[in-house]
């Protein structure tokens, strides 16, 4: 079978590269990592240098992903190998008996790490995270409260958090985890964005009006993020069509609905431009008549 | 009702199922609009000739839902199609029953159709031979959502369907599955796949 290098032409440095922005974007193309980490291991480990040690944890975890227990295995080994007393490594140990659903002796596991280093914040994630794939959902959020009791600035966490409260549909303590996160990230456009959605969803009208000005902040933030626009039409939309707001509150909003409403128009027209999405367009024209104000 | 499930439909449903793993998904079935009914009353099955998936991960926010909806929706008119039911395919793959989020959406595609169904994905039995069919079709009995058998009836052409949709997932065809969610981050992404149906009719 040709090698992806043989395939797609491409060199051993673009390899790595590719697995480098797929690091630090944080991406779970786990099938992709392996195809092209497993490659780049097997083919050209002697050029990466130090380098290997992080793609072996890399393709590692996205091996799990993909239940490719004998690439995880040579992994884990050559860095079992390599940094023998490691708690990180520990923790890809107790990830793969998670993969194995051998969940029992993945906590036995990370008990013991915490036993000898009880502020090893990944083992205690990983607890939590164990908690959450066997569905107990309570026992997760509970957890995870406990803990950021402790690692107050742990925004991942929060963030975990926040989504387990939107699938147990407790929007008002999901709400107060992103308050948290756009307080300490006062510039991420995605934090403000989402915390205007669980307000709409909330709902009433009090919790329209955050909605919408949150969306507007998201915009300020990063004028391309399309939910924001959107958020802003139909959070304005439905002010408008409200029978209970005053003649300037609708008015304003039916100011604030029809400038959103030409953005997406905009937006839509460029990427129009950009491929032949006629359908689609069509249909968005339609959109702005669906709420008569 | 008794709906047929379109080959095209059912493996984009598996092929958003298969993308996203470690997620929940979801997703619109459509049918084409027939004003016919039969004289006794009872109309053919209604065939569901495509899906459109929605959303992965947090499934459970109400405004980028009724964007969809209502863009779904005007796609459909111009194309004389209907929605006519949702799927869904839980995080849990142990769990495939409806919850609040599906019977949500459900009621609010019943103000439509009034027949519409939830048809849940049942992730653990994803295969790539796709040897059995793996949904589970509800329908709206007395204020319930319950669980009918599912056979190979509730295909236009099972075989057809369990080929197709081997075939593409062993290509790989999910990387390229857009949803909605990926219609936002993007859009130029086009949530009517075009390309996955040409695949499907090249298979055909």
């Amino acid at each position: 079978m040709a090698s992806l290098s043989e395939m797609y032409d491409v060199g051993w440095e673009e390899m790595r590269d590719k697995l480098r922005k797929w690091r630090e974007d944080n991406c779970r193309n786990s099938e992709q990592i392996v195809d092209v980490g497993e490659e780049l291991i097997s083919e050209h480990s002697s050029k990466l240098g130090d380098d290997i040690w992080i793609i072996y944890e890399q393709v590692m975890i996205a091996a799990l992903d993909c239940s490719r227990d004998d690439l995880a295995l040579t992994c884990l080994q050559e860095l079992r190998k390599q940094f023998p007393d490691s708690h990180r490594v520990k923790r890809l140990t107790g990830m793969r008996l998670e993969a194995l659903e051998r969940y029992d002796d993945a906590n036995k596991h990370y008990d013991a790490i915490l036993q000898e280093d009880p502020t090893n914040t990944a083992a205690r994630k990983r607890k939590i995270s164990i908690l959450r794939a066997q569905g107990k959902s309570t026992e997760a959020i509970r957890e995870l409260n406990e803990y950021l009791e402790q690692f107050v600035g742990d925004q991942e966490a929060w963030h975990e958090l926040s989504e387990l409260y939107i699938n147990e549909h407790d929007y008002g303590k999901a709400a107060f985890c992103l308050e948290e996160l756009m307080m300490t990230n006062p510039h991420n456009h995605l934090y403000c964005e989402q915390y205007a959605e669980v307000k709409y969803t909330q709902g009433g009208m009090e919790n329209l009006e955050l909605a919408r000005k949150y969306f507007a902040q998201a915009l300020r933030l990063n004028n391309r993020n399309m939910r924001a626009l959107f958020g802003l039409y139909m959070s304005a939309s439905h002010i408008a069509a409200s029978p209970k707001v005053s003649a300037k509150v609708k008015k304003d909003n039916i100011k604030y609905a029809a400038w959103a409403a030409a953005q997406i128009n905009r937006a839509y027209k460029v990427s129009i431009e950009m491929s032949y999405l006629d359908s689609t367009f069509h249909c968005f024209y339609s959109f702005f008549f669906f709420i008569g104000y | 009702m008794h709906i047929q499930l379109t080959s095209q439909a059912y493996c984009k449903m598996l092929l958003h199922t298969a993308k996203y793993p470690h997620c929940a998904v979801n997703g619109l079935l459509v049918a084409e609009k027939t004003k016919e009914k039969k004289k006794d009353g009872h109309g053919g099955p209604v065939l569901c000739v495509d899906c459109v998936p929605l959303f992965h991960g947090t499934l459970a926010l109400a405004p980028m839902l009724e964007v969809a909806l209502t863009l779904i929706d005007s796609w459909c008119k111009e194309n004389n199609y209907v929605i006519v039911g949702y799927y869904q395919a839980n995080e849990q793959t142990q769990d495939s029953r409806p919850n609040q989020v599906a019977q949500k959406v459900a009621a609010r595609i019943s103000e439509n159709f009034n027949e519409a169904v939830i048809v849940m994905v049942d992730s653990s039995r994803l295969t790539m031979s796709c040897f059995e069919p793996i949904v589970f079709i509800y329908d709206h009995v007395e204020n319930k959502w319950k669980n009918r058998e599912v056979t190979t009836d509730a295909f236009e052409d099972w075989n057809e369907a369990q080929t197709i949709t081997s075939a593409l997932l062993v290509g790989r065809s999910y990387e390229n599955l857009i949803d909605f969610d990926n219609h936002l981050d993007d859009l130029r992404n086009d949530w009517t796949n075009p390309a996955i149906n040409k695949s499907v009719l090249d298979l055909c």
